[in-house]
């Protein structure tokens, strides 16, 4: 019963009981909390008790202890019904929790990961700033040694479960900065919670395009004071964590760009039956049927590159940045258009929110952003392939 | 207390138009449907579960054993129920096509004096024959009191006897049973606080519905036991008793009809329908 997608029963299973629940328990909600706006805290802690919110995290701290493909399956199945809750899992299981888990030591996991499990406490990770995205070696953010603390300086924009609600910081962060004095290639990494004097919510980040149900903010350091046993790795360490980790938010990026497009595909395979049109089912015209087939073989082949890429990345070693960018850079565009297509399909129904595809559409966008731009993924790798003259 | 719950694996309910019948009406086929748990079978383990449940932690002690009778594949259905909560599974393996519900209940009951439950649960068809026959036929056989399409049970503190909700046209019957018992459970007992055992507090209320497997179950079933032999080792007469003639798709439904208002329903009612 294994195959690609499914590697092995428990990946089965666990796929099984992630589309159960989010067809039940996430469905139902996720237009309202798109309206509104509105990250929904009490179904988060419901992906607890399911044993996802620290998927590949080591059984010890209180994970599950799965690997990159089980990242792919969770994502791709709650990104079907609900994007922007599963960009607000995604920042906390791996922003959060698997980068701890793989560049922390082990106080710090003890400290802080049993709550990132089981939704006790809410994370996220805190890389962008206003003047640097991209460009992320370029940040300013700086962190000061002083005795047994560092005192943080700087603004983090566009942070993902940074908010709780319109007010309320999220739990606990991973921060990126610079050492003072450090090279711009040397970035080190921290544990802020909430409740860290000089620590506060800049703004929540309203009217966005999409993945409105996750919240998304502007988080402001202000000689923020963290003790020095929250450094995470030695100073200088946290580039190399920062682009280990990239690699596995681009698979649950790329993940959640094939739930949406499974999603928009059956949506609208099931309306080309339904809807007729000059007295046939619209699947009877040439040109709908072209949106419904390149859709589908788009599909399949953004899903068997992923789930490919999935089973060829080691999540404790870098190394795999060609294809965790490749199957993003594909993906995101190719969601992009399959739900754009599911719109043409539907016409007029398709442009408003009660036929879904509408909102499924303007999350994908944010693939094409989030996570690296396009433009990133291109250049990264194409910087990988420099040397490579014959493919494997 | 030892609960066993008999499991059979249906073609994917979700997709039943798929159903075909074969040319000539020899046999239906499902080829291309996935084998998945009989509903109401899911919600027998629900059932089970709750009863050896303290909220939401485990009575030490008590067991909830899983039996299917067919394919080897069934394994994957059975372990289901394992990272649902079930402790360990029986598979019998045979042929779907060479069972009946007359065989099945015949088999159960060997496996009942093998394994000595204090209480079977069955669900109350399965959705693909929609027999109803495995529960009445295993009580009968064993001798043993039973309550069919439960809605609610209540497990007494003495875990003597079991008070199983029945609904009935007029109202809830409610029947008190003398363990050992056979049950079969129909929609309603996976409801949040149908299924009572005064241990579980009153005020726990569970979610509605079959219980998700969380990942951590489902890892923890992957070394659970499924003991498996063929049918044949219990001892059972094979022979089929259920003979089907043919099969044949119903008919299509007819478009319905607009009603102009009330009394035009009552009207096409009394008349067309013959309904009043
Ligand atoms: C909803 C949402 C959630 C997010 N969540 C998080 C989070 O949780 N944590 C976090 O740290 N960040 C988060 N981000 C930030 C995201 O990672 C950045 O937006 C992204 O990296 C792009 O950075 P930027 O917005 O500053 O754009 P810029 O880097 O300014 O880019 C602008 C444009 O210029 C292009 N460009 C830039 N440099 C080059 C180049 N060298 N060559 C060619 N083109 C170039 C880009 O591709 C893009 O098209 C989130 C963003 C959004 C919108």
């Amino acid at each position: 019963m294994s195959d690609l997608f499914n590697p092995t029963p428990e990946h089965l299973a666990l796929r099984q009981t992630l589309r159960r629940f989010a067809e039940t328990e996430v469905e139902a909600q996720a237009a309202a909390h798109d309206r509104d706006e509105a990250f929904n805290l009490p179904l988060f802690r419901k992906l607890g008790e399911l044993g996802v919110l620290g998927l590949t995290v080591p059984e010890t701290w209180g994970g599950s202890g799965m690997d990159a493909a089980a990242v792919a399956v969770v994502h791709e199945e709650l990104s079907a019904v609900d994007p922007g809750f599963t960009l607000a899992y995604l920042a906390h299981a791996l922003l959060f929790a698997n980068n701890l888990a793989v560049n922390g030591n082990d106080a710090q996991r003890a400290k802080y990961l049993p709550d990132a499990c089981s939704g006790a406490r809410v994370g996220g990770m805190c890389m962008s700033e206003p003047g640097a995205g991209t460009d992320v070696l370029g940040m300013r953010t700086t962190a000061v040694r002083r005795g047994d603390s560092y005192v943080l300086n700087g603004t983090k924009i566009w942070i993902t479960n940074g908010a709780v609600s319109d007010t309320e910081l999220g739990d606990v962060f991973l921060v990126y900065a610079r050492v003072e004095g450090a090279p711009r290639s040397k970035l080190s990494m921290f544990i802020v919670e909430k409740g860290t004097k000089g620590f506060s919510l800049g703004q929540k980040i309203k009217d966005k395009l999409g993945m409105r149900a996750s919240s998304t903010a502007e988080l402001v350091f202000e000689d923020c004071e963290v003790p020095v046993e929250n450094r995470v790795g030695e100073e200088g360490d946290a580039t190399l964590h920062m682009m280990r980790n990239l690699e596995v938010e681009r698979m649950g990026l790329a993940a959640m760009s094939l739930g949406i497009a499974r999603r928009c595909i059956e949506e609208m395979n099931r309306y080309a039956s339904e809807r007729k049109s000059f007295g046939q089912p619209l699947r009877d015209f040439g040109q709908i049927q072209r949106h419904i087939a390149e859709s589908y073989a788009e599909y399949m082949a953004g899903r068997a590159y992923t789930y490919w890429a999935a089973s060829q990345l080691e999540l404790l070693r870098p190394g795999h940045r060609l294809d965790s960018d490749g199957v993003k850079l594909y993906c995101a565009t190719m969601a992009k258009n399959v739900a754009d297509r599911a719109i043409q399909v539907l016409g007029g129904y398709g442009y408003v929110g009660e036929y879904r595809v509408e909102r499924l559409w303007r999350d994908a966008k944010l693939l094409e952003i989030g996570g690296g731009t396009l433009e990133a993924h291109q250049k990264n790798m194409t910087r990988e392939l420099r040397g490579t003259d014959k493919l494997p | 207390m030892k609960i066993l719950v008999s499991l059979k694996r249906t073609a994917d309910p979700d997709n039943a138009n798929k159903v075909k019948v074969a040319p000539g009406g020899a046999k239906i086929v499902t080829d291309g449907l996935e084998p998945k748990v009989n509903p109401f079978d899911e919600y027998a383990v629900e059932t089970a579960l709750r009863l050896v449940e303290n909220g939401k932690t485990r009575i030490a002690g008590d067991t909830v054993v899983v039996a299917s009778f067919g394919p080897k594949e069934a394994a994957t259905n059975i372990r289901q129920s394992l990272a649902m909560g079930a402790d360990s599974g029986l598979l019998f393996t045979t042929d779907d096509d060479s069972l009946d519900g007359d065989l099945v209940a015949r088999a159960l009951a060997k496996v009942v004096e093998a394994q000595k439950p204090d209480l079977v649960i069955l669900g109350k068809q399965a959705v693909d024959g929609d027999s109803n026959q495995v529960a009445q036929v295993l009580a009968e056989t064993l001798g043993w009191p039973s309550a069919t399409f439960a809605m609610s049970v209540n497990l007494s503190a003495d875990k003597k006897t079991v008070t199983v909700g029945r609904e009935v046209d007029g109202g809830v019957v409610k029947l008190t049973l003398t363990l050992p018992a056979v049950i079969s459970v129909d929609l309603r007992i996976v409801g949040a606080k149908a299924v009572t055992n005064n241990v579980t507090p009153a005020a726990f209320a569970y979610n509605d519905g079959p219980r998700f497997a969380p990942l951590p179950m489902i890892i923890k079933a992957k070394t659970k036991p499924i003991a498996e032999a063929p049918l044949a080792s219990l001892g059972v007469d094979t022979g089929l008793k259920v003979r089907y003639t043919g099969f044949e798709l119903p008919a299509a439904r007819k478009a319905g009809i607009k009603v102009k208002d009330v009394a035009d329903l009552v009207e096409r009612l009394r008349t067309d329908a013959k309904a009043l």
